[in-house]
């Protein structure tokens, strides 16, 4: 084959152009158009948020494409073509160096992430996520408001509890402590209020219950769980302070449902995906030693003698 | 000589300028990457807006590509292209205009990027006057080539000038279409077809601008410092075509777990295994060229870097087919395995040859020898030292995350895991930037520095 510039230029272009014609042009004109069953438009604030989220490299870290082998936040729902629909451009993103955020709308409420942007590190002691602090609260509102809105009527639908929710949570807490831990101890199933935490407390429990502290908790109830914690100034009803719960029958169970299920309303999340069991024993057992100064670990009823116990 | 005459620009002007901005770009990309890499180890420790991780981290990868790989690639063109074509460059003051423009478009892009102007899509973030730059060097610097061999004197066309003259034309074409310039204010589709269409122009990147530019300069440096003829001509048609057959239709390997159409993934899978032709039609090639002869690579050092990149373009694309396949996928997608991928193809492979093509052409273009052929050396074992670490190290936070996430540990929960390796990527990327200021100092010593010079 003799290679004159015609047949190099003209013939790799017209290669290119049967190829685009193919993969990019056919997709185009047979894409599908239809609305998913969550889909909502988003408000104009939550357009302007979004364009924050592109002007700062958001897209680099956080993934908005959940899989079916994802286990993480969002992967009640895998996503579907009717979800992206609006999307320009779209922000599937190349990289989880942090979550996927396809659902994370309504899993915090507002003021959580103004303390995250602000500080990640104030609500997640390892995060390696930039502080935002540069945006101001002007922004960092905006921006809260696009992150409130992924996941559509799905996230709308965890807005609303989340409201409804706060509503209360603010009124038990300015009843004062006795009110307030009445208030939180009174919503958690009987079955769990009656349970003591069936893990003895040994050293190396109370040991891997400080790491977990640590990585975990710290942030909002702070080094000595007293509730100051950095991110303390920036929530409301602020994080509590442990000792209020002694003598106020807080069980293991009731630490351990809290810490499993979250606090829907106030800051406190859920760590069903972040801890298994034990660890969350764990956590309850060091924060009732430590902190509550009371512990109802390895009390009646126990049930058959457990098989790890010494 | 007369007063016009010294206005003039002299022969290989075009080719310095390329050379001399590869060199420099090199030393702002690779710092933009040791800044990025130690702000995921303290992420604390800089509380400037526009230097946080996510405006850095678009500018680290566009300075690499367009920045240092291309204009180093494109030194070694703007040399062999008239070589080859026994004439001259069409015109040196175009191409030193072309170079001018092409800082000034790299000046803008890195100054809008920080500033947070950005279109959001990976490889195509540039704002549309900056698409329109990009797009307006690519017409010059394809005008400057077309008419070189125009104008030739040789009536055979050399396999690199295939792969140079293909590679501008080409890249022109997929980036006005992968940069959507006719929607200027977002310079997207919309929906699943963006996706689709970011992910062409985004592999595209690489198979139709950096491999084939690299290709260029190794089917130029190898047979010449072997100084032995081409293995293979039926080798290097049938590398070059498939190249662009093949290498195009592989971009929805990149969405293999969203919902694109099926048939669309099916293509992208089986042409990513077919990559395995035009990879090892063109090595053999290359690698029998140089059979017997590896004393001639060692003893040029643009040689040693050109031939060891062809090495690194063997692991990349193997590699590259491997994690095609849907089940390789399910471990390797949305992780460090990726980036470390991306450093063997850029870093390893392509930045290895634009290095190498720049060492072997820079004695011939500044008319004396090297300045050091020691600190090249020494940029060499840096550079290869930096980028096989990259590979080790981001293949294993790739392999810790991706089965971590697959056993349903939580992205947080595995982050303390990664922390150790994320120092070493940092002190790696430490090596490359003192490689880069290194290769700095030696280019800019060879071109204008005084040594030898008549007095």
């Amino acid at each position: 084959m003799k290679m004159t510039p015609r047949a190099v230029v003209i013939g790799s272009l017209t290669i290119l152009a049967a190829v685009v014609f193919v993969t990019i042009w056919v997709p185009w004109v047979t894409r599908q158009t239809t609305p998913s069953e969550i889909y909502r438009e988003r408000t104009e604030l939550e357009a302007a948020g979004r364009r924050l989220y592109i002007a700062n490299g958001c897209v680099y870290c956080h993934t908005q494409s959940i899989r079916t082998i994802d286990w993480g936040m969002g992967a009640e729902r895998i996503a579907r073509v009717g979800d992206y629909i609006a999307d320009r451009p779209i922000l599937l993103g190349s990289s989880r160096t942090g979550p996927d955020l396809s659902q994370e709308g309504g899993e915090h409420p507002d003021d959580w992430h103004l303390a995250h942007f602000i500080n990640p590190r104030y609500t997640r002691p390892n995060s390696i996520m930039p502080p935002f602090a540069f945006l101001g609260t002007e922004k960092i509102d905006t921006l809260t408001a696009y992150i409130q809105g992924l996941g559509m009527q799905q996230a709308d639908r965890r807005m609303a509890r989340q409201r409804r929710w706060k509503n209360e949570a603010v009124r038990a807490y300015e009843a004062g402590p006795e009110a307030n831990v009445a208030w939180l101890n009174q919503h958690v199933p009987q079955g769990w209020r009656d349970l003591p935490n069936p893990y003895p407390t040994s050293p190396a429990g109370l040991a891997r219950g400080r790491k977990l502290y640590q990585d975990f908790c710290l942030g909002c109830h702070g080094p000595v769980g007293d509730g100051v914690g950095p991110v303390q100034p920036w929530i409301y009803p602020p994080p509590l302070n442990f000792t209020v719960l002694k003598g106020r029958e807080t069980s293991g169970g009731i630490l351990y449902y809290q810490i499993m299920n979250g606090i829907t309303g106030t800051a406190m999340p859920y760590f069903k995906k972040d801890l298994e069991s034990e660890k969350i024993w764990d956590v309850g057992n060091y924060v009732a030693e430590y902190f509550i100064d009371q512990s109802d670990a390895n009390t009646e009823p126990r049930g058959i003698d457990a098989a790890y116990e010494p | 000589m007369s007063a016009t005459g010294k206005l003039q620009p002299e022969p290989y002007e075009t080719a310095r300028a390329f050379c001399i901005t590869s060199a420099f770009w090199m030393v702002v990309a690779t710092f933009m990457g040791l800044l990025g890499a130690t702000e995921l180890i303290a992420p604390d420790i800089v509380r400037i807006g526009w230097l946080h991780f996510g405006r850095i981290r678009p500018v680290h990868v566009n300075l690499v590509l367009f920045g240092f790989v291309t204009p180093g690639l494109l030194g070694a063109v703007f040399y062999f292209v008239p070589r080859l074509l026994r004439t001259e460059l069409y015109s040196e003051r175009l191409g030193l205009v072309t170079a001018g423009f092409w800082n000034i478009a790299l000046v803008a892009a890195v100054s809008t990027l920080l500033a947070g102007a950005t279109q959001g899509r990976e490889y195509a973030e540039m704002i549309w006057p900056v698409d329109l730059l990009v797009v307006m060097v690519f017409i010059l610097v394809f005008i400057n080539l077309i008419m070189t061999v125009a104008r030739r004197r040789e009536p055979l066309l050399y396999v690199s000038v295939w792969y140079a003259c293909a590679a501008i034309a080409l890249t022109g074409a997929t980036y006005v279409l992968g940069n959507v310039v006719w929607v200027p204010d977002t310079g997207s589709l919309v929906g699943i077809p963006d996706a689709i269409l970011l992910w062409f122009y985004g592999h595209n990147i690489f198979g139709l601008l950096l491999t084939p530019l690299s290709l260029g300069v190794a089917y130029y440096v190898i047979p010449k410092a072997c100084r032995n003829p081409l293995y293979s001509h039926t080798l290097s048609l049938v590398g070059f075509w498939s190249l662009f057959v093949v290498y195009t239709h592989i971009g929805t390997h990149h969405l293999l777990q969203v919902p694109v159409p099926t048939w669309l993934k099916v293509i992208s899978i089986v042409d990513s295994i077919g990559m395995v032709i035009p990879v090892m039609v063109v090595l053999i090639n290359l690698w029998y060229t140089a059979q017997g002869r590896l004393g001639e690579i060692h003893a040029d050092v643009g040689a040693k870097f050109v031939f060891t990149g062809t090495i690194m373009y063997f692991f990349a694309s193997i590699q590259g087919s491997m994690m095609a396949l849907p089940q390789v996928q399910r471990v390797t997608h949305f992780n460090n395995w990726v980036v470390g991928h991306a450093h063997i193809g850029v870093l390893a492979f392509s930045g290895m040859i634009a290095l190498g093509g720049l060492y072997f052409v820079l004695p011939r273009i500044a008319g004396r020898p090297l300045h050091s052929r020691l600190l090249a050396d020494l940029q060499y074992w840096l550079v290869l030292l930096g980028s096989a670490g990259f590979a080790v190290v981001l293949t294993i936070v790739g392999l810790i995350q991706g089965q971590a996430w697959l056993n349903g540990e939580t992205v947080y929960r595995v982050l303390p895991s990664l922390y150790p390796y994320y120092v070493l990527r940092a002190s790696l990327g430490a090596i490359l930037f003192s490689s880069a200021v290194i290769g700095f100092y030696n280019v800019f010593r060879t071109l204008y520095g005084q040594r030898g010079a008549a007095a």
